[in-house]
């Protein structure tokens, strides 16, 4: 008992690491255990496909939060990297160039923002809030619409699968994979801790934000570069938030202002649930990446559930960044309380001090236990049921064959006006159709293909329906979890009036936009049937 | 420092808090003079006045309700970030309280008429009100609690609030946008009594938060907590109650931005009823010479600062400014006001000020 006491006072300062590790796998431990199809690792990559991006910026405002600042000009800055970047690949630029233009206007803004904030003594959150309504309004002085990438590039670094060795066959290409961009995050997370760790402008960024934030004054006097540290820090964050932006482009190949919405509030309560203390000075970059996992596993048993709705994700984070700032500001109220010991006043036995790093332990683990019964309760009347369901999908061997994107292109540029794939469902089947202007549809399983003709006024009535529901708005958005055994995923390309938009979703889930499936029911209703297959 | 007029010198115009913002509205209203022709035009019909003019004070009272209430809290050095969140709290609780029914799954057919009856709610109005007052109340009292007693930093604080805040407000009405056909709700944002109602609404809050800061001692308190809140808590002043009361008449504040708000809309948007206008009223207050670090406060000159936020956006609509461009022109006008504000220029003022009058 008192090994552990010794233990956990050597390693106090990694408490809050500890827990946030501990919780993400509590988490996904628990998902686990209720949703059998979570246990599939691809899920748990996806988590890491479906944020790599937010990990990018969160590593990057890690740094902000470590000198006591913070950056709410992220998703603005994201915004504008998709919508820039896909504006200047609409007029031929070359995709590399774009992307090194992108980096360098992302750095631009965060230098500018950091000379506010450093040499202007302007109050950090002031200072990017205005960054952000600029870059924002930046986005629709470029476009008001959303522009889709036709970038082979951005094509081939989107869509490429890099297969991960143990759970994959190389020889077949397939198996399970992540995308080039979680490699990407990876690097800058390493790159950052790094930085942090093992060079002089990291312990600049803890010196600044030390003691709460209100260390500034001595590191000047200590004659460290306080000034051009901060410039650099919010720099660094400019560039992170470029790259994420980048990957956002690649996730949903399009940019539009107001992508990324709110995104901030996502990257900042990861960095504080990573155990990175917003009053600045403590925390690990290595933290943050699990403060994103903890995001991705609520919204993925969010998803799972179905039957809760996904606004409970920001709940569920907005307790438990409450949860993590609470342990944070216990433990930074012990350490004031040790420092006043130390002054004057009764020395408390080391005995006692022992028992009591003990007690907050062991109260850490509590409220772990505590958030792991309150998620178990929340899953456990849908979770029985989707655990029949997914575990006979195990036994009939159906796999979700993956989306024939490239034949749709082709389709496209060969002039059909919507492209519809339906995957999956009991039969596991993978249907696509093309739909043309002058009214031939045109369907293919795999195997067999079918042809229907309907009047051209159709497809005009069916566009018009389908663009009427806010296609090509901001209200239709990409949305993606494992189908249940029943549901089918979906991936529908609509080309009209010189927009082409490509959404993705799964039914029988809460995610997917409502009228992205009244489209499918529109589309489902003009398409042919292929007849059952025995 | 020599002062030769202490009657009226040019220092103390310019180092009076309300000098700015009315510089500020008065160059806005100037450029609306000569580029929109009729901007003052104001029409008087059934007794009521109509005009741009009016138009940018009743919309303004949105702004201007949740500007009186973050002084108070900017003031003792915090920052209230979840005042939108809880602006979209405030307008679900009261649409739920007037029309439950439509988060029922099977309606009875003569209710679906009821609902769209004009004078139909499920609760009588004062209700509706007292109980949406009363939730707002209480998240400003957990905002207040977090910052005060668990010493939370206030920024972090409040975003907790604003993070969860759209996802209860979501939960409360169920993901649903409700309408709103009750008639006399409708009166608190688009009635008129002479003047828009809103603008009745927001003298009222102005003359209670007036009352209770500047005629008893709470206003000091406040402006000595956000100064040095360790030497006001030596000096006898219990600073936890006082950003407790702050962040308090906050919350109530944003729940009357909601209900007037969702009354301008006759719904209840949870997702875009109050976005971002947390920021619009911490730059109104800051337009209004309150700095963030804390300190000496001045009402009136926060509602003339979210005047001008409005006015800015007013006459850029009239421009033609595309909607979200605007977000743009705001950005530089924060950062604008901030470089007036900064102690750089603030030196030079005076220094010019010291010529003219030597």
């Amino acid at each position: 008992m008192r090994r552990i006491g010794a233990l956990i006072s050597t390693y106090q300062k990694f408490i809050p690491l500890i827990a946030t590790a501990l919780l993400a796998l509590t988490a996904y431990g628990v998902g686990a255990i209720f949703y059998p199809a979570m246990r599939d690792p691809q899920v748990f990559l996806n988590i890491f496909r479906n944020n790599a991006y937010l990990l990018i910026s969160a590593i990057g405002m890690t740094l902000v939060i470590l000198t006591g600042g913070i950056d709410l000009s992220v998703s603005g800055v994201m915004a504008l990297t998709t919508v820039a970047s896909a504006a200047l690949l609409r007029e031929g630029w070359n995709s590399w160039v774009v992307i090194l233009l992108m980096l360098i206007m992302g750095m631009a803004l965060g230098a500018v923002m950091g000379g506010f904030i450093a040499f202007m003594k302007v109050q950090p959150f002031i200072a990017t809030l205005a960054g952000m309504w600029v870059a924002r309004g930046l986005c629709f002085f470029i476009s008001d619409d959303a522009i889709a990438i036709h970038d082979r590039t951005f094509h081939i670094l989107g869509a490429t699968k890099i297969l991960i060795p143990g759970l994959s066959d190389p020889s077949a290409k397939q198996g399970d994979f992540v995308s080039i961009f979680v490699v990407v995050a990876f690097v800058v997370l390493a790159a950052a801790m790094y930085l942090t760790h093992y060079r002089r402008f990291g312990r600049t960024v803890y010196a600044i934000g030390g003691n709460e934030g209100r260390n500034e004054q001595s590191a000047r006097l200590m004659g460290l570069p306080v000034n051009s540290t901060k410039v650099l820090v919010y720099t660094l964050n400019g560039f992170c938030s470029a790259l994420a932006g980048i990957g956002l482009a690649l996730n949903v190949m399009s940019g539009h202002g107001l992508y990324a919405n709110g995104t901030e509030l996502d990257v900042i309560a990861s960095v504080v649930m990573g155990g990175t203390s917003l009053s600045g000075g403590v925390g690990y970059v290595f933290g943050t990446l699990f403060g994103v996992l903890i995001l991705g596993i609520t919204q993925t048993l969010i998803q799972f559930n179905g039957t809760l709705s996904s606004w409970w994700t920001r709940i569920v984070i907005g307790l438990l960044t409450l949860m993590f700032i609470g342990v944070q500001s216990v433990l930074a109220a012990r350490k004031r309380g040790r420092g006043q010991v130390k002054e004057g006043g009764a020395p408390v036995s080391a005995a006692a001090r022992r028992r009591r790093l003990l007690l907050l332990g062991g109260g850490t683990i509590f409220a772990i236990a505590l958030v792991a019964l309150a998620l178990s309760a929340i899953l456990k009347p849908a979770g029985s049921e989707t655990a029949d369901t997914t575990a006979t999908a195990g036994s009939t061997g159906c796999e979700f064959k993956p989306f024939r994107q490239d034949q749709a292109e082709i389709a496209v540029e060969t002039g059909a006006v919507v492209t519809y794939e339906r995957n999956g469902g009991p039969d596991c089947i993978d249907e696509l159709y093309f739909i043309y202007t002058d009214g031939r549809i045109v369907g293919d399983d795999g195997t067999n293909k079918i042809e229907k003709q309907v009047t051209p006024a159709d497809v005009d009535t069916l566009l018009a329906s389908i663009s009427d529901l806010g296609w090509f708005t901001d209200e239709m958005y990409n949305t993606w979890h494992t189908p249940c055994r029943q549901c089918f995923g979906y991936y529908v390309t609509v080309s009209h009036d010189d927009q082409i938009k490509t959404v993705k979703g799964v039914d029988g889930g809460t995610d997917a936009p409502a009228d992205f499936l009244v489209v499918i029911s529109l589309v489902k209703g003009v398409v042919p049937e292929f007849a059952a297959v025995p | 420092m020599r002062q030769t007029k202490p009657s009226f010198s040019w220092r103390k115009v310019t180092e009076s808090k309300l000098f700015f913002p009315l510089v500020a509205f008065a160059l806005i209203l100037l450029f609306d003079l000569i580029v929109i022709p009729g901007f003052f035009k104001i029409q008087v019909r059934e007794g009521n006045l109509y005009g741009s003019l009016i138009d940018v004070l009743r919309n303004g009272s949105t702004i201007s309700l949740l500007a009186i209430g973050m002084t108070l809290v900017i003031a003792t050095g915090g920052v209230d970030l979840s005042v939108g969140a809880v602006m979209a709290i405030a307008a679900s609780v009261a649409a739920v309280l007037m029309n439950p029914y439509v988060l029922a799954t099977e309606l009875p057919p003569n209710l679906m008429k009821l609902i769209n009856d004009p004078t139909f709610t499920w609760q009588p109005l004062w209700i509706v009100i007292l109980v949406t007052l009363f939730v707002a109340i209480l998240c400003g009292l957990v905002n207040g609690l977090l910052v005060a007693y668990v010493k939370i930093q206030p920024m972090v604080g409040t975003l907790i609030l604003m993070i969860a805040g759209r996802g209860i407000a979501q939960l409360i009405t169920n993901g649903v946008r409700i309408q709103i056909f009750y008639e006399p709700y409708a009166f608190i944002g688009q009635g008129w009594i002479v003047l828009p109602f809103s603008l009745y609404i927001v003298a009222f809050v102005f003359a209670i938060a007036w009352l209770l800061t500047r005629k008893t001692s709470i206003g000091l308190f406040i402006e000595s907590v956000g100064i040095n809140s360790r030497s006001s808590f030596y000096s006898g002043i219990e600073e936890k109650k006082v950003k407790l009361l702050a962040y308090t008449f906050c919350g109530l504040c944003a729940g009357i931005a909601g209900l007037v708000a969702s009354s301008n809309i006759k719904t209840s948007d949870a997702f875009n009823i109050g976005m971002t206008n947390e920021l619009d009223a911490i730059l109104a207050v800051v337009i209004g010479g309150t700095l963030m670090s804390g300190g000496r406060f001045s009402l009136l000159a926060s509602i003339i600062g979210a005047w001008v936020m409005q006015a800015i956006t007013t006459s850029s609509y009239a421009v033609g400014v595309p909607a979200f461009a605007l977000q743009a022109i705001k950005g530089v006008v924060v950062i604008l006001v901030i470089l007036l504000y900064s102690e750089q220029v603030r030196g030079l003022v005076r220094r010019i000020g010291a010529q003219k009058e030597a």
